[in-house]
């Protein structure tokens, strides 16, 4: 099997760790995306894997074969560079025989590959243009393509999307998935993107300073978020957080902050936990408007509503702290000048220790 | 900006007068060309009489007939070809893959090698220690020792290790997971994104082996092997120390200024051919190789 | 080691293999470090050597050999094997008056064309910046950048030629006004003026360049609220492109005030003699008439020396104000 496996992989210059201690499972024909702030140590990990940095400890495997010491010519993986990297000396074709070239594989070979690939990416017309004459996106593609024609055993991307426009991004990134799922190789993706990481992962990574915070598919870590910071990286806007105490509420537990609370789920991790100090996470999708004052709701003020189209952004000032909500536009036009409040169903509102910032809740699922 | 209608009085006024002292420098530093050309091109009576001025005067071209006719003049041209194009490859052959190696973060070392490039350019052990030591090396009066004993310079490397250093590490990152080797790196990938870098060091060395004059005057004794400028050096030494030779040539068809003036535009013109590139390529390797962040 | 004692059925040697296995797969020692560094990069090294062996056969191999300006040197016995003077051939040189007028020589040499050949440059870049006919402004900056590309010897031809006292252009010219013929290169008094200004019109245009470059550098929009202003070209070439480029004209002057010992003595060699040597000879061509002509290797090599490590110390000290001034280093 063609998986990746890190085992407690750690990147140090000199005294400084910058990644400490990574472990990662990629299966085979996985689609895993790295993801986080910038200066995480994603890149770094990346690089790790592609052998472009040396690994200070820990094991990688790939195929079953410690990898640690290997050249990256040798670790049968191929990387998609943010600037492309592509030789503006050589056509398109060149490019991407490049490296079968370098390799001696046989002419015959090297012709049918690029001839195949760039048939899958649409860039027959392409071959004899420089990639000065190229678009953004067609560059995208050859640096794709000269990374599929060695057919390896995984695929690294390293922000490969970053240097083009939203529109071109959202057009290759669903390129970039179809790709995956006709060729099927496993494919290790950094990005600091949580909508890129969102849409093409099987599972997502999300890394902070250096460590892992959290490894699942992306509706799980959307929904089931291990703690605040993973809450507040995925998801845009991103969830509201708001600091509040536990109290006794009359059936389930109820979160205070300043003079007004909200209803939490009964769940193992709130019983017995009257005076805890929590941070109450609650997404603005799943935040409903009111305009009048209800039992259980929780009374805010309009600041600015801004209006994407089917969506309009309210963002609220909840005593002093800013928090948004995400409505929806169509019927609601005339009424969300006058909103004054929401309300949240517990079982979709989250809560975090406020000194760990670990999840206290338990499991939300969505049908 | 460009449009002068725009100006006023004044402005006008200013953009004339600045325009014509630029002419008047560009006339002052091209007349010394047209002047020796012209006497290249004049009796040697003329010449000797100071009667040319601008123009050939008694249009010959007897003093390019003696030139020409001279077997050490067609030896010393051919030397001067020796060694710009012998000395010129040798430059590349050992800088371009020193400039490569100095500009690899993964080199070992890396900051004493270039403080030892770099250091030759602040501190050098002068003339008569350098001419002890070809000596000693046996490199006096030989061809190999005019083109190994000037093969590199700190600027030309730093030139072309600047210029390497800016290009983008992702090339050599991509092609070393391509499975290419260093010298793979460096032939295919870094030399053609450096032509223009290359070509510029290539320039510099090809003018500065054209115009060497010192130490070929001074370490070759031979005359079979001097080049052109030490040659050309000569011929105005001689004659014009041999007032009683130069008077003699009086009446002639031509005379020691309309040699000399010969063999100098014959060796200019070869510069002038490659004058076109030189341009080309000089400021942009000046502004490269002086000032680094 | 846990995974050691673990294995305590196993024999000693496997035990070895056992953790010698598990060092290399998890964290690689310094020398295993050193060894794949040289197993994958050993190439750069291949391309180092050959300039590393040149600079050190032909560079800092003389310099070992400078030691023979301490010594008493003989061609027979070689750098190492003369015999140590100490400082005697210093003691000659300052004691010397030949060496003393070369020092003052290269100094005032150096002074004049600095105060000279300084501004000239920088006042071409201003007046070409100024030009709006683009094809006269390109032909003018390709003539004036030739002479520089044109060697010492065919310089001095010229110089030689255009002043030679019967034939030459410039008595020519003077005759014009009654004025009789001067042997300007047997004049001490006349050879300065005419090495300075050789080298103006030589360099001026080339060295304009670089302020070319940095007047390129200067945002248009500063023009263009001037012209709003009301500012004249004149006024605009004073108050804003002059000051825009002052800090590429300090570092200029800084460099120019480290090389201050670099007079170019190739020139001299061609254009002086006898006559002239008394302003003429400077450092460099003392040390090639003493030495190379002469056969005194180690006074000359000790000349050189003292000439080389002043330079060192001019060098150094306007590398460093540079860097203090503008945050660029020179190398």
């Amino acid at each position: 099997m063609s998986g990746v496996k890190l085992d407690s992989i750690v990147k140090a210059y000199g005294a400084v760790q910058v990644v400490h201690g990574v472990d990662l499972e990629v299966q085979e024909k996985e689609f895993v995306v790295l993801v986080g702030p910038s200066g995480c140590g994603k890149s770094t990990t990346l690089r790790m894997i592609a052998g472009l940095e040396e690994i200070s400890d820990g094991t990688l495997t790939i195929d079953g074969r410690v990898m640690n010491r290997v050249a990256p010519k040798d670790r049968d993986v191929a990387m998609v560079f943010q600037n492309y990297a592509l030789y503006p000396h050589l056509n398109v074709a060149e490019n991407m025989a490049f490296g079968l070239r370098i390799r001696k594989e046989s002419k015959e070979h090297i012709e049918s590959s690029v001839k195949e690939v760039s048939g899958i990416l649409g860039l027959d017309k392409y071959l004899e243009r420089r990639p000065a004459d190229l678009s953004g996106g067609q560059r995208q593609r050859v640096a794709m393509g000269r990374a599929i024609v060695r057919r390896p055993k995984v695929f690294l991307f390293d922000e490969p999307l970053s240097n083009l426009d939203a529109k071109l991004r959202t057009q290759m990134r669903a390129e970039i998935k179809r790709l995956h799922n006709r060729l099927g190789v496993t494919s290790i993706y950094v990005t600091h993107d949580q909508v890129e990481a969102m849409t093409l992962a099987d599972r997502i990574v999300v890394m902070n300073a250096g460590r892992i915070e959290q490894i699942g598919t992306p509706m799980e870590l959307f929904l089931n978020p291990v703690n605040s910071f993973v809450a507040g990286f995925l998801g845009a806007p991103p969830m509201n957080q708001v600091k509040a105490v536990i109290a006794d509420g009359d059936t389930s537990p109820v979160a205070k902050f300043g003079t007004q609370q909200i209803a939490l789920p009964s769940l193992p991790g709130l019983q017995n936990a009257v005076g805890r100090e929590v941070i109450v996470g609650v997404r603005p999708e799943y935040a409903e408007v009111v305009t009048e004052a209800a039992p259980g709701s929780v009374s805010c003020e309009l600041e600015l509503v801004e209006t994407l189209g089917s969506e309009a952004l309210l963002h609220m000032n909840l005593d002093g702290e800013p928090f948004v909500i995400r409505t929806e536009t169509l019927g609601n036009m005339a009424k969300l000048n006058s909103v004054n409040g929401f309300t949240a169903k517990p079982e979709l509102i989250k809560v975090f220790d406020a000194n760990t910032g670990m999840a206290l809740s338990g499991q939300t699922r969505v049908a | 900006m460009t449009n002068m209608n725009l100006y006023s009085r004044g402005d006008k006024l200013f953009v004339i007068i600045n325009m014509v002292l630029i002419a008047l420098f560009t006339l002052s530093t091209l007349y010394p060309f047209i002047y020796i050309a012209s006497l290249s091109m004049s009796t040697g009576f003329e010449a000797r009489a100071g009667n040319v001025i601008l123009t050939p005067v008694g249009f010959t071209l007897e003093a390019y007939k003696q030139v020409l006719s001279e077997p050490l003049f067609w030896s010393s041209y051919a030397n001067t070809f020796i060694y710009t194009i012998g000395g010129t490859l040798m430059s590349l052959v050992f800088i371009i893959p020193g400039a490569y190696a100095l500009s690899r973060p993964q080199l070992f070392g890396r900051r004493f090698w270039n403080l030892m490039v770099a250091f030759t350019m602040w501190f050098n052990a002068g003339l008569i220690p350098f001419f002890l030591n070809m000596r000693d090396l046996g490199l006096l009066d030989s061809y190999f020792g005019i083109i190994i004993g000037f093969a590199v310079n700190g600027f030309n490397i730093i030139l072309l290790r600047n210029f390497f250093e800016g290009i983008p590490q992702s090339f050599e990152e991509a092609a070393r997971m391509d499975g290419a080797n260093e010298f793979q790196v460096l032939w295919k990938v870094f030399v053609p994104l450096s032509k223009p870098a290359i070509a510029t060091v290539a320039l510099f060395c090809i003018v500065s082996r054209w115009n060497g004059f010192f130490w070929a005057m001074v370490l070759l004794q031979d005359e079979d092997k001097i080049p052109l400028q030490v040659y050309l050096r000569k011929v105005i030494a001689e004659l014009s120390d041999d007032e009683e030779f130069a008077t003699s040539l009086l009446t002639a068809a031509y005379s020691f200024e309309t040699v000399s003036a010969a063999i100098i535009v014959c060796s200019i013109i070869p510069i002038l051919l490659i004058y076109p590139f030189l341009q080309k390529y000089f400021s942009k390797g000046i502004l490269l190789g002086g000032v680094k962040e | 080691m846990s995974d050691l004692e673990a294995k305590v059925g196993g024999s000693t040697e496997e035990l070895v293999i056992e953790a010698s296995e598990a060092l290399r797969t998890r964290k690689a020692s310094r020398i295993e470090r050193i060894g794949d560094h040289l197993r994958n990069e050993w190439q750069l090294y291949v391309m180092l050597i050959p300039t590393v062996v040149w600079l050190l056969v032909f560079l800092y191999k003389p310099m070992y050999g400078l030691q023979i300006a301490f010594k008493d040197y003989s061609i027979f016995r070689g750098v190492a094997a003369s015999p140590w003077v100490g400082l005697e051939h210093f003691q000659t040189l300052f004691g010397n008056d030949q060496f003393l007028r070369a020092l003052k020589n290269t100094v005032i040499i150096s002074f004049y064309g600095l105060i000279f050949g300084f501004p000239m440059p920088i006042l071409l870049a201003l007046m070409f910046n100024e030009i709006l006919a683009q094809t006269f402004k390109k032909t003018a900056q390709t003539i004036v950048y030739l002479p520089h590309f044109v060697s010492s010897v065919i310089i001095a031809g010229i110089v030689i030629t255009a002043f030679s006292p019967s034939a030459g252009i410039v008595n020519t010219v003077m005759g014009w006004f009654g004025i009789d013929p001067i042997y300007f290169l047997t004049k001490p008094e006349w050879f300065r003026p005419i090495f300075v200004g050789t080298g103006i019109w030589q360099e001026a245009g080339f060295q304009s360049i670089v302020y070319l470059a940095a007047i390129a550098g200067v945002s248009p929009t500063l023009y263009e609220s001037a012209v709003v202003d009301g500012a004249s070209r004149w006024q605009m070439m004073w108050k804003i492109t002059l000051p825009s480029i002052m800090p590429t004209i300090i570092i200029m002057l800084i460099i120019r005030i480290g090389n201050m010992l670099e007079v170019s003595f190739e020139m001299i060699i061609l254009l002086y003699q006898p006559a002239t040597y008394s302003t003429a000879d400077v450092v460099n061509t003392f040390i090639y008439r003493q030495g190379i002509q002469g056969g005194q290797y180690d006074l000359a090599a000790a000349a050189g020396l003292f000439n080389a490590v002043v330079a060192f110390v001019l060098v150094m000290t306007a590398n460093t104000i540079s860097k203090r001034y503008s945050r660029t280093s020179l190398w």
